[in-house]
């Protein structure tokens, strides 16, 4: 179940590469005869196991997924930009940014528009504005929440670790690590109990693994058949350890096959191969056939929580160790990564396939930049909040009384 | 004597509590048990005993607290640090078994477990969900388990010592916001009682009660009342279970008018069971109890520094009582 490393076989290159419609063609032939494909040295990798559904996608639909992975990742460096140059900004992040192919390939083949009762609904983590993103909430209202402004997505009380926009089936952040879990299987099962194609989502790191949560809701969710989609995102750390700290597992996707769950290793770094095996779990999810696992392999290009280590401008952190900790990353293994950046990828897979030119990229790009520019701009203008409106959605009516005071 | 911060403190006493008995563990799950201080040596528990008796494990606090607790129950002085995040996912294994089997197994069973976990909230724009000061309350109410909260790095070490000592399953509570406090702490090992609280200050007006992490505020604001000229008596419980009747009444007794002071939530919180204690022992005192309110503690630091209780808070309720 290992497929990130170890592809040679070299695709028919160069002076007669077929048109964007005939490539996708050769892709799924490769796909269904099982040869594994690679087209540059560094990315799309066809797994032969999965049908090739992006080769049915529209050059539009194509576009939008760049369109994502690049509204994320300008949401991190603008962010992060924020944090590291202007002191009057209080927002925080616990940055997404090398593993935006993830969110962005999983939340294209779900339902993120629509009656509440008929969009799909994710979970998600303490890492959540890659997520959140993807599967559709309002930008500049989600900077203004992580800035602590009233109309924030969340009127300033959540923040990020705890977003939340059920209008687009994004039930939420957990800033807890494990009890999502098994919440987004009871999602599932009232899917189920009421008849409906919907599907839950949860994403969760490496880290999820140990908890009891991960194997509690694996277990529900394959004796129940429910339709439940465990994405779990191996970034190969955990805070500061490594995570075979903490997993006997090479691929944690081997525990979920040994719950029946029908599981996939993909690279996380490619968005066409995110977009194949979640797009198999959900129509098997849809049909009735219960959960599915994916495993995606993936890396973060910041360190654990906020911008240490990082400097205004540039993308990723260096040389920070707080604690001289044993277990922890090697700068040299972050710049590897980022030899293998998901925007990158999903820009020449586009550029390949003829579904955009490197001029149009160019342009979508300075798109993206210039809405996310505008997104921190409206969020700072917002206001603040007003301190008594701490006592208020405590419950659905009234207040709690001011105790602080005595 | 050697300025030490809180954790240095305690990891000084584990250590020294490790060297002398080879069968001490602990567990720990993304806060290494490191800790410096200028003048001491580095403190590195895993390095110094090794992955054997010192683990790093993964994400599940219920784990490291059961094991924490098997190992004691065979014999073995355990101790693990729960990181706040996670602060009362043990608490199944705390309050439905640690807290019974002594006197279910009809006084034969023996804990030597502490539980040190962390509580922390005081960080404006990181509430919700990482804020836990509300654990004090929910410790505190189960029998069978000694619940503590030094709010000293002197106290911290000695606590440490006798709850490392104690066959009684202990939490250990640890006031994240109080990390940077530093204090001459002994380099010897020492221990301070697990059932005493401490008059920090003495005064004939007024006694002020509260604990851990509200400490510090409520010492600001004892100095500012007593620059008014006001009588303050400032008591630190450090005890939570069993809590130190004696020193809270004959306090009141004196002073006849009781403030408590809360970071937990008002309901339930523990100035409610000091004012019960005191009232049913001190007759025509005056009281009030300054908390959290009983709302989640929101993002926004707007709302979150208006809710949570502070010197100036704390001092205006004293007035008003006085
Ligand atoms: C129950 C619980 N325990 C501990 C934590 C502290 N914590 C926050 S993030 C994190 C690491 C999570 O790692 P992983 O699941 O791999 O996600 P990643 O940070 O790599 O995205 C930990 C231990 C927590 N949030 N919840
Ligand atoms: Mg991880």
């Amino acid at each position: 179940m290992d497929n990130t490393t170890g592809f040679s076989v070299e695709p028919p290159e160069a002076a007669d590469a077929p048109s964007s419609e005939s490539r996708r063609g050769f892709l799924k032939f490769a796909a269904l005869t099982g040869a594994v494909v690679s087209m540059t040295a560094n990315r799309a990798l066809a797994d032969g196991d999965i049908a090739f559904h992006a080769q049915d996608l529209s050059d539009e639909q194509l576009v939008d997924l760049f369109r994502t992975i690049l509204k994320i990742r300008w949401h991190e460096r603008t962010q992060a930009d924020e944090m590291l140059s202007n002191p009057d900004y209080r927002g925080y992040n616990h940055f997404y940014a090398g593993q935006e192919a993830v969110a962005s390939g999983v939340c294209a083949t779900l339902r993120n528009s629509g009656p509440f009762d008929q969009i799909d609904v994710v979970y998600s983590s303490h890492r959540p504005s890659g997520h959140a993103i993807a599967k559709g909430v309002d930008i500049p209202r989600m900077c203004a929440e992580n800035d602590f402004r009233a109309t924030g997505l969340n009127g300033g009380y959540a923040a990020e670790m705890h977003l939340s926009d059920p209008d687009v089936g994004f039930i939420g952040a957990d800033g807890m690590i494990g009890p999502s879990m098994p919440i987004a299987t009871g999602s599932a099962f009232a899917f189920r109990a009421r008849g409906s194609d919907q599907v839950s989502v949860v994403f969760g790191g490496d880290g999820t693994y140990a908890t009891p949560h991960f194997h509690s809701a694996l277990n529900n969710a394959k004796i129940l058949d429910l339709p439940f989609i465990y994405v779990l995102e191996n970034n190969l750390y955990h805070q500061y350890a490594h995570y075979t700290y903490s997993s006997p597992h090479k691929d944690i996707a081997s525990a979920a096959a040994a719950y029946g769950i029908p599981s996939r290793v993909v690279d996380g770094q490619d968005v066409i191969q995110v977009y194949n095996a979640a797009k198999e779990a959900v129509d098997r999810a849809r049909s009735g056939g219960g959960p599915s696992f994916i495993e995606a392999k993936t890396y973060r290009y910041y360190n654990h929580w906020g911008a240490p280590g990082a400097k205004a401008g540039e993308l990723g952190a260096f040389g920070y160790d707080p604690l001289a900790i044993t277990s922890f990353r090697p700068d040299r293994e972050v710049r590897a990564w980022m030899q293998r950046d998901p925007v990158d990828i999903a820009r020449r897979t586009l550029i390949e396939w003829g579904a955009l030119d490197a001029a149009g990229a160019e342009a979508v790009e300075a798109d993206v930049k210039a809405e996310i520019a505008a997104a921190f701009a409206w969020a700072a203008e917002q206001p603040l909040c007003t301190p008594e409106d701490g006592l208020e959605h405590v419950f659905t009516q009234g207040t709690v009384p001011a105790r602080q005071f005595g | 004597m050697t300025q030490k911060s809180w954790m240095y403190s305690v990891l000084e006493a584990v250590q020294w509590e490790m060297q002398n008995d080879p069968k001490m563990i602990w567990i720990f799950e993304l806060t290494p048990p490191v800790a410096s201080t200028p003048g001491r040596p580095v403190i590195n528990l895993e390095t110094e005993f090794g992955r054997k008796r010192v683990v790093n494990t993964g994400i599940d606090e219920n784990w490291m607290a059961s094991c924490c607790l098997g190992a004691s129950l065979a014999g073995s002085p355990s101790a693990t640090y729960i990181p706040y995040q996670g602060a009362l996912m043990p608490f199944q294994v705390i309050q439905n078994v640690a807290g019974k089997l002594r006197h279910m197994t009809g006084g034969r069973a023996s804990m030597p477990v502490t539980w040190i976990i962390e509580m922390t909230g005081q960080t404006p724009g990181f509430a919700g969900q990482h804020s836990c000061y509300e654990e004090d309350s929910y410790y505190a109410h189960i029998p069978g388990v000694r619940t503590v909260v030094p709010s000293t790095p002197f106290d911290a070490k000695g606590m440490m010592h006798a709850s490392l000592r104690s066959p009684d399953p202990v939490v250990f509570l640890y006031p994240a916001g109080l990390r940077t406090l530093v204090e001459d702490v002994p380099d010897e090992p020492y221990e301070v009682s697990l059932e005493k609280a401490a008059v920090r200050m003495e005064g004939s007006d007024l006694t002020i009660v509260s604990s851990g992490a509200g400490m510090p505020e409520v010492v600001k604001a004892a100095e500012t009342l007593r620059d008014e000229g006001m009588g303050v008596e400032v008591v630190d419980l450090r005890v939570l279970k069993e809590m130190d009747t004696d020193t809270l009444v004959n306090s009141v007794a004196k002073t006849k008018r009781l403030l408590t002071v809360d970071q937990s939530y008002f309901t339930l919180c523990p100035g409610a069971e000091v004012i019960a204690r005191v009232a049913t022992n001190v007759d025509g005192a005056k009281y009030k109890r300054v908390a959290f309110p009983d709302a989640p503690p929101p993002a926004s630091p707007e709302m979150f520094l208006w809710m949570r209780p502070d010197a100036d808070k704390i001092a205006g309720a004293a007035r008003g009582l006085v």
